[in-house]
């Protein structure tokens, strides 16, 4: 069982996902990268986001999330807001109640997509 | 085999192929993300019901009108998709116009045929808060505007508030216009309407201007159909006399116990108005947002502004339904 399924899946999903979208808002390091005029639309990515590292259905492809995050990267994306993002997705994790081990996993997992996200990784292949 | 239309095309879907991957395999451009039912980028409209199993996630306003993600749609009947053709005008008849402030002018609409706006009829079948379009051709040029409908189906016209613009083609035309004059429209479009699925939720509806106009349709409308929960409507403009329909508002509220009219506006309130920000005044009269359901309409960047309030104050993100209008440049 994945954690996505153990945390009650869609939804739980669904007040998972709006919470992490307002920690982000609020939060005055981070909030300008997702004060997107679209909130539904900014709220699908993160929900695909949160289901991608959850373990949930999602397909996950290096590539769109380093065209995503391209734009953001003239905008002055750096190490410290993924740390910002991540910390918001423990926390929104533990509220959801997921157990510590979990939330390191998915913390983890997260942590790994840091490269395309930040432009690292080749993306014309 | 079951059989996918789409644009006057007609594509046989394999055994386990999804309506995305066959449109896909027939060189159909669709727009998609995630292929696994999260991120919503490839959803159609179907003409009739939606594929089981298709509409996880997706907005109940936009379920009711047929919208599915087509990445998990494995039809066992044939379906038809809607192309994202935009209605062909009709042509309505000025049946009354009046002034319901200094600029906002009340006009309701009738077609010839009676049965034209029956919900069995295709002519124009709408829900309340929906919007169409007026036509209007002004030198030589073919122009439109969009305005929201505040009446209901069974009222037998459709009612439109329509503030004149400074300059403006479509409603200066308009406000000129007198009973019997030729009216042509198109649509509806919008999902921004009421649903009873949910019918013992408060309901919080704001609106700035004339964006009083769907909200008007959608309160009579959730009464109509015996919504249970309290209905809050919050009218905002810049001053009192931007304020409209007071007297027939206050009526309905009067009749229904569970409908309460507020007013607001950022300067000048007078005994019956509340004075500050419409998002911060939505917000003191809404009272636990968890368990409601907002409706927001109005200039754009108002709504915007409504939206983002709402959503941090907490109401969950699928409860908030707004119709921002954007104006049409000068």
């Amino acid at each position: 069982m994945t954690l996505y399924e153990r945390l009650g899946g869609e939804p739980a999903f669904e007040a998972a996902v709006d919470e992490f979208y307002r920690k982000m808002l609020l939060d005055v390091r981070v909030a300008r990268f997702f004060d997107d005029v679209d909130m539904d639309g900014q709220i699908a990515k993160q929900k695909a986001f949160l289901t991608f590292v959850t373990g949930g259905p999602a397909n996950y492809t290096g590539q769109a999330m380093a065209v995503a995050h391209q734009h953001l990267l003239e905008q002055g994306l750096n190490d410290e807001h993924v740390d910002v993002v991540l910390a918001h997705l423990g926390d929104t994790l533990r509220e959801l109640g997921a157990a510590s081990g979990d939330v390191e996993e998915v913390v983890e997992l997260a942590n790994s997509l840091r490269g395309d996200i930040l432009g690292r990784t080749n993306i014309a292949q | 085999m079951t059989t996918v239309k789409i644009n006057d095309q007609s594509i046989s879907l394999e055994v386990g192929e999804s309506v995305l991957e066959g449109l896909e395999r027939a060189s159909i451009d669709v727009a998609s993300g995630c292929r696994a039912g999260t991120c919503c980028k490839c959803m159609l409209q179907a003409d009739g019901a939606a594929p089981s199993g298709s509409q996880r996630g997706v907005r109940t306003t936009l379920k009711e009108q047929g919208f599915f993600l087509s990445c998990q749609a494995y039809p066992d009947t044939d379906l038809v998709i809607q192309s994202a053709r935009v209605p062909d005008p009709v042509t309505a008849t000025l049946d009354h116009i009046e002034m319901l402030s200094e600029d906002v002018a009340r006009l309701r609409l009738r077609f010839s045929d009676p049965s034209a706006m029956d919900s069995t009829s295709p002519v124009f079948d709408y829900r309340p808060g929906q919007y169409l379009d007026v036509l209007h051709s002004s030198k030589g040029d073919e122009c439109y505007r969009s305005y929201s409908i505040a009446s209901l189906s069974n009222d037998g016209f459709l009612e439109l508030h329509v503030r004149r613009i400074p300059g403006g083609v479509v409603s200066g035309w308009l406000h000129g216009q007198k009973v019997g004059a030729q009216i042509r429209v198109r649509g509806p479009f919008g999902q921004c309407f009421y649903l009873p699925d949910k019918i013992e939720r408060k309901l919080v509806l704001v609106g700035a201007g004339t964006g009083l106009a769907p909200l008007v349709g959608i309160t009579r409308e959730a009464l109509r159909q015996g919504h249970r929960g309290a209905i809050d409507l919050v009218h905002g403009a810049v001053e009192p006399s931007g304020l409209y329909l007071r007297e027939e508002l206050d009526q309905l509220a009067a009749e229904h116990p569970q409908l309460r009219v507020y007013r607001c506006v950022l300067r000048e309130a007078g005994a019956r108005e509340l004075e500050g920000p419409l998002d911060q005044i939505a917000l003191r009269v809404a009272g636990p947002l968890k368990q409601v359901t907002a409706f927001l309409c109005g200039d754009d960047q108002i709504v915007r502004k409504l939206q983002r309030s709402l959503f941090l104050a907490g109401v969950p993100s699928g409860e908030i339904l707004a119709d921002p209008f954007t104006p049409a440049p000068a």
